[in-house]
Parts: structure tokens; C-alpha cells; sequence
């Protein structure tokens, strides 16, 4: 094992990934921006580097200044987390060459599956399903329009030169397919500076479902079972679980032997994701593979009982694979809910600040992985990601009403969070009854606004409050605005008991 | 005294009468409760309403409170409780209504009493605790409209005050 591991990485994550160098006897090293240097990631590591400015191409991103702490701080190994440099090949590669092992796949790897292209050639060489689609479209519009006919309605007009949303057009029928390709063109056009367009498959309900792989550096390989991530805004995922509630198990024996199959093509080593979309009709194509650790882990680790992070340094210090498929078994279900820093009642807005009071859920089967503690800085320069609530149950539905429980306890003051937004998620009668697909949240929860039931509650706090700061009996407008326990606390005083 | 809140688009008024160290009556959209508050530590509240004990996260922000429920946060900006008056310290009205629905234990004063900021107004029990209704600042008494014993509704008025 290691002896002493630098995080390249801030957060939750950097947190994690150190309670897993201590457990296995290696001394977790930080590395923290300008804006980070009070962070808790720093303080629960056991040497820190500052590595520049806030920004994150300056400090984060900044690959000499991380190298430069790793020397400083004496590392032999690196552990990119995920995010700013974890599927970045040059960084693997920089790692390596300054004699240091860098915690993840083989720098080939992760060029390989970071080539949106190339990924798509390697998955379908190893019989994994593609998406549907017809590329380099023909200039003669007669063309277009029987190529999209054997595709089949609806599709997508998407941008070949980018992504987000942008260049994208869902057709319905022919009759709207000419505008819908000008207009896709335009916009990618305007984007990217590449107005090219080709057209895929569209799905109306489909779900996010990836598998979770561990493979040594000696081609040993098995699979952690799925994960499903269909609750996203923004492209992004907020709530996750394992196992799918839309995964058959002969859906489950084919999503990981594909998973298995394309990792094997690419010569993967080290933890990874595959991901897939699986249609309504139970039909699955590859989406793309994800290089690193990812933010969901937490879930594979509550129904295997593996820890992820444990298991990627202990390969990367070069350990045989020590599980056997046969003994990985799923037990009980587990949901994560993301908790940022942002308003859903504003598109999710980030809302950077400090936190002013922070109480986190305890409680059986309940697991907090948080990267923030009371007056620490919510910065504005990084993803708001403030914690990642994560729980098991003997069931799913178990699991739900515990996550329900766990973020009603959840209190963050200081700035805006996506916590009652969460409770909405999950306390929702079609998450109950699994249907859960990508635009789950277009779909159910778009006007969502917090119902404020207990706001008269809030109210009398907030006047007791006033009254507790600012004894009534006074009417002296210079009260002081923040109490002090002596004047808060009644008849206690130090060195006597509750009188 | 009232405590008027905007909380986004709506308006909230608390009416907030201390009986006790650390004990208040409140009348809150119409509704009266009984409470016992404690700050516990930095932004802890601990509040028994109605025998409910709750710990409720409060913290002051700029002039804003922000109180943590069940998983929401309620950000309450105050306001001036009456909205003609804008004296951030205004008295709450001259009148002294019941909280609750109670028995009014003993009348502490008379017509023509002058009363000091606190004292003593009457006793009243309600919820099985006593509460004792004072002056929030000095008046003079100008209508006694209840007697010891008797019985009262919530919003009741009992006593009419003109403030000094």
C-alpha cells in the first residue's frame, strides 16, 4: 500500500477519499485553492499544499502546480477523485512520468472512452448496442428524409460538434423534419462554429441505468451490479439508487456482461462506469464510459458492502482482484440524494455563501458524505455540491421513506439548498412507483415551490427569537442583534448547575 | 409586542407577549399557542409550543431570519406590524386580548392604574399553565372588561390600555 496519497481534488470527495487512505494506513495529503484554505478537506487530511488562485484552471486544473505539491508533500501516489482532473489522459499520463502511480485506469484508457467517437467504435467492436442514428447526412433533403423515415419518429436532430442541449430538436413526423434540421444547424452553427447535424433515435421516457466495474491490472474483472441516475436537471444527476427499479434480471445479466465486454475492449484497469439508456420497451444502448470514481458510489458500497474508493487504491498499488463475482451479491436497496447549494425555485440557480448552521441526519442505515461544516465558505468558483445523503433499506420502499426522513432532518442555514426539493423527489407517487425516467422532473416537478406549511411555525421562532435577543422589557432599539449564551441562557451560569 | 414577517410573497404577524422568563403567549394567524423558548447554542432554538418540544435552527442573516423545518427553510424579513406605522419599534395595540381560551386567575389592576413596561396585568390559565399578561411599556389602565374566574375565548379582550 501507498504510504502517503495526495488528493488532487476538493470537497466531499477529497473528505472520503482520505477516510479511505487512513483506514488502509496511508497519510491522505491535500491540496486546497486560495478560496479553499479553510475547507474541510484540508483539515482532515494530514499535509496541505495550497496549489494557486481560486479559479479552478489556476489552481484545480493547474497540473505543475499539483505535481509540485505532490513532491512537496512527499506523495507516491495521486488520487484524482472525480471532476477538474480525473478523466483527463495527459494528467494520468504527467502523473506517471514524475514516478508517481496515479489512482485510476491506464492513461490509454481514458483517451479512448474520453473520445465520444472512438468510445462508440470500441463499445460497438464489443457488441454493445449503440443508439440509433444516421451521421453525415446527406446534402439532398430527399435523402434525409428516407434515412429518417428507417430510423423511424420521433428522433433527434442533435449538433455533431457539441452537446447541452444546444443544436438539439426533437421531430415528431416528417412534415416537421426540414425546419427542425435548419434550425438545429443554425443554432450548433452559432455554438460551435460547426453547423453539421445527424439524427438519432428518440426516447420519450427513458432511464439513466449504469453499471459499476472494478478491474485489477492483471484482466481481472467483475461487476458491482447496476445503478440508475434518471432524476437529473440540468443534465445533471440529484438522485440516484441501486438497484434499477427498471432493470429485469435478465436486463441486469445483459447491461453488465456489455459493461464487462467493452471495459475488457478498452483494457480497463482500475474502477469505472459504463452507462446506458434503457428504453420504455426494456432495450438498452450505450451511452458512454465513465473513467474514474463516480459521485454515486455511495450507493454500490451500501448493497455490496465493497468500499470503491478502498478498492481503487488497493488495485492501483497493484493487489490481485480479491472478489469473485459469484460471491458480489446485492442486498436491500439504496438511494443517494445529491444536497447542493442551489434554488430549484430559481432553475436551480447555485447560491454560493457561508454556512451559518449546519445539522446533518444521523441515523441507522442513513450515510452523510459532506464536504462543508458550520461557517465554513460555500464558494463561488466550484460545483455547489455540498454533501451527498445516502441510504440503505431492506427494500426500496424502505429506502425511500428513510431518505424522506433523513433530509426532513437535514438543516442548512447560510445558503440556499435543493434539500425540500429532494423530499418532493422522493415523497412523489411516481418515484414511489419506480417510474423514473430523464425528464422525471420536467415532466412531475417543473412549478415546484416549497409548500411553506410551517410557516407560522417559522414565524414564532423567528419573533421568539427577537424577543429572546432582545429582552421585550427593554424597547432600547441599540439591543444587541446577536446574543450572547449569557444573555440567552436564563439562570445558567458557569460552574453551578441548571438553577 | 407584534412581530410582522414578508416571507416571499407572504405576510406573516406574531403576537408575542412574555408571561415568564423564557415564556410567552402568541397569537399567530388567529391562532393562540403557548410557548417556552431556550436558546441552546449558536442558532438553536429549542421551543415548546403547546407542549410540543421542538429544536428549531434559526439564524439572523443581515435582517432577515432564516428558521430550518422539516427539510425547508423559511427566510422572514420583518416588517413594520403595522403597515401605516412604519416605527420599527411600535407598541403592540392598546388592547389586551386573550391568547387562548383560558380562566382568568386574578386581575391585577384597576381602572385609572398607572402600570409600569412589564408589570403585571393579570394571571390567566390556559393549556394547564398560568400566564401572566403585562404592559409592555408604561400606560395607563382605561377599561377592565373581565373579572377573576371568568372564562374567555381567545381573542377576548380584557384589558385597554393608553400607552404613556
Amino acid at each position: 500500500m501507498f504510504k502517503r496519497v495526495l488528493i488532487a481534488n476538493r470537497g466531499e470527495i477529497a473528505v472520503r477519499i482520505a477516510r479511505a487512505c487512513r483506514e488502509l494506513g496511508a497519510a491522505p495529503l491535500a491540496v486546497y485553492s486560495e478560496a479553499d484554505r479553510h475547507a474541510l478537506h484540508v483539515r482532515v487530511c494530514e499535509g496541505a499544499a495550497c496549489i494557486g488562485p481560486p479559479p479552478s484552471r489556476e489552481s484545480y486544473l493547474n497540473i505543475d502546480a499539483i505535481l509540485a505539491a505532490a513532491r512537496e508533500l512527499d506523495a507516491d501516489a495521486v488520487h484524482p477523485g472525480y471532476g477538474f482532473l480525473a478523466e483527463n489522459a495527459s494528467f494520468a499520463t504527467a502523473v506517471t512520468e514524475a514516478g508517481l502511480t496515479f489512482v485510476g485506469p491506464p492513461a490509454e484508457a481514458i483517451a479512448a472512452m474520453g473520445d465520444k467517437a472512438r468510445a462508440r467504435a470500441i463499445a460497438a467492436t464489443a457488441g454493445v448496442p449503440l443508439v440509433p442514428a444516421v451521421e453525415n447526412l446527406s446534402a439532398d433533403f430527399g435523402e434525409v428524409r428516407g434515412a429518417a423515415e428507417s430510423l423511424g419518429y420521433p428522433l433527434l436532430v442533435k449538433a455533431t460538434g457539441g452537446g447541452g442541449g444546444k443544436g438539439m430538436r426533437i421531430v415528431a413526423a416528417t412534415g416537421e423534419l426540414e425546419a427542425a434540421l435548419a434550425a438545429a444547424s443554425r443554432e450548433a452553427a452559432a455554438a460551435f462554429g460547426d453547423g453539421r447535424v445527424y439524427l438519432e433515435r428518440y426516447f420519450e421516457r427513458p432511464r439513466h441505468v449504469e453499471v459499476q466495474i472494478l478491474a485489477d491490472q492483471f484482466g481481472d474483472i467483475v461487476h458491482l451490479g447496476e445503478r440508475e441516475c434518471s432524476i437529473q436537471r440540468r443534465y445533471q444527476k440529484i438522485v440516484e439508487e441501486s438497484p434499477s427499479p427498471g432493470v429485469s434480471p435478465a436486463l441486469r445479466r445483459q447491461l453488465t456482461a456489455a459493461a464487462i465486454a467493452a471495459a475488457q475492449r478498452v483494457g480497463y484497469a482500475n474502477a469505472g462506469t459504463v452507462e446506458f439508456l434503457v428504453s420504455e420497451a426494456g432495450e438498452f444502448y450505450f451511452l458512454e464510459m465513465n473513467t474514474r470514481l463516480q459521485v454515486e458510489h455511495p450507493i454500490t458500497e451500501w448493497v455490496t458492502g465493497v468500499d470503491l474508493v478502498q478498492a481503487q487504491l488497493r488495485i492501483a498499488a497493484g493487489e490481485r482482484l480479491w472478489l469473485r463475482q459469484a460471491d458480489l451479491r446485492a442486498r436491500g436497496h439504496a438511494i443517494e440524494c445529491r444536497i447542493y447549494a442551489e434554488d430549484p425555485t430559481q432553475h436551480f440557480l447555485p447560491s454560493p455563501g457561508i454556512i451559518r448552521y449546519l445539522r446533518e441526519p444521523q441515523a441507522p442505515g442513513v450515510r452523510v458524505d459532506s464536504g462543508i461544516a458550520a461557517g465554513s465558505e460555500v464558494p463561488v468558483h466550484y460545483d455547489p455540491l455540498l454533501a451527498k445523503l445516502s441510504v440503505w433499506g431492506a427494500d426500496r420502499d424502505a429506502a425511500r421513506r428513510r431518505v424522506i426522513a433523513a433530509l426532513r432532518e437535514y438543516s442548512v442555514l447560510g445558503v440556499t439548498t435543493n434539500v425540500a426539493f429532494l423530499v418532493a423527489v422522493a415523497a412523489h407517487p411516481a418515484f414511489a412507483a419506480g417510474r423514473t425516467h430523464t425528464h422525471f422532473l420536467a415532466e412531475h416537478l417543473a412549478d415546484w415551490r416549497p409548500d411553506g406549511a410551517d410557516l407560522p411555525l417559522a414565524a414564532i421562532a423567528a419573533a421568539l427569537h427577537a424577543a429572546l435577543a432582545a429582552p421585550a422589557t427593554s424597547n432600547s432599539v441599540d439591543a444587541p442583534r446577536t446574543p450572547s449564551p449569557w444573555q440567552t441562557l436564563g439562570g445558567w451560569r458557569l460552574g453551578h448547575s441548571g438553577q | 409586542m407584534d412581530h410582522a414577517y414578508r416571507s416571499g410573497t407572504r405576510r406573516i404577524v406574531v403576537a408575542l407577549r412574555q408571561t415568564a422568563p423564557r415564556c410567552f403567549q402568541v397569537v399567530v394567524d388567529g391562532e393562540p399557542h403557548a410557548a417556552e423558548a431556550t436558546v441552546l447554542d449558536a442558532g438553536l432554538l429549542e421551543v415548546a409550543i403547546d407542549g410540543h418540544v421542538r429544536a428549531l435552527p434559526v439564524a439572523r442573516i443581515g435582517d432577515a431570519y432564516h428558521v430550518a423545518i422539516d427539510g425547508q427553510v423559511y427566510v422572514l424579513t420583518p416588517e413594520s406590524a403595522d403597515a401605516a406605522d412604519d416605527d420599527p419599534g411600535a407598541l403592540a395595540p392598546p388592547q389586551i386580548v386573550a391568547p387562548m381560551p383560558g380562566k382568568v386567575l386574578q386581575v391585577l389592576v384597576r381602572i385609572g392604574q398607572a402600570v409600569a413596561a412589564d408589570e403585571g396585568l393579570l394571571v390567566l390559565e390556559a393549556m394547564k399553565m398560568e400566564h401572566r399578561i403585562a404592559a409592555e411599556a408604561p400606560a395607563t389602565v382605561t377599561a377592565v372588561h373581565v373579572a377573576d374566574g371568568q372564562m374567555v375565548d381567545a381573542g377576548a379582550v380584557l384589558i385597554e390600555l393608553e400607552y404613556h
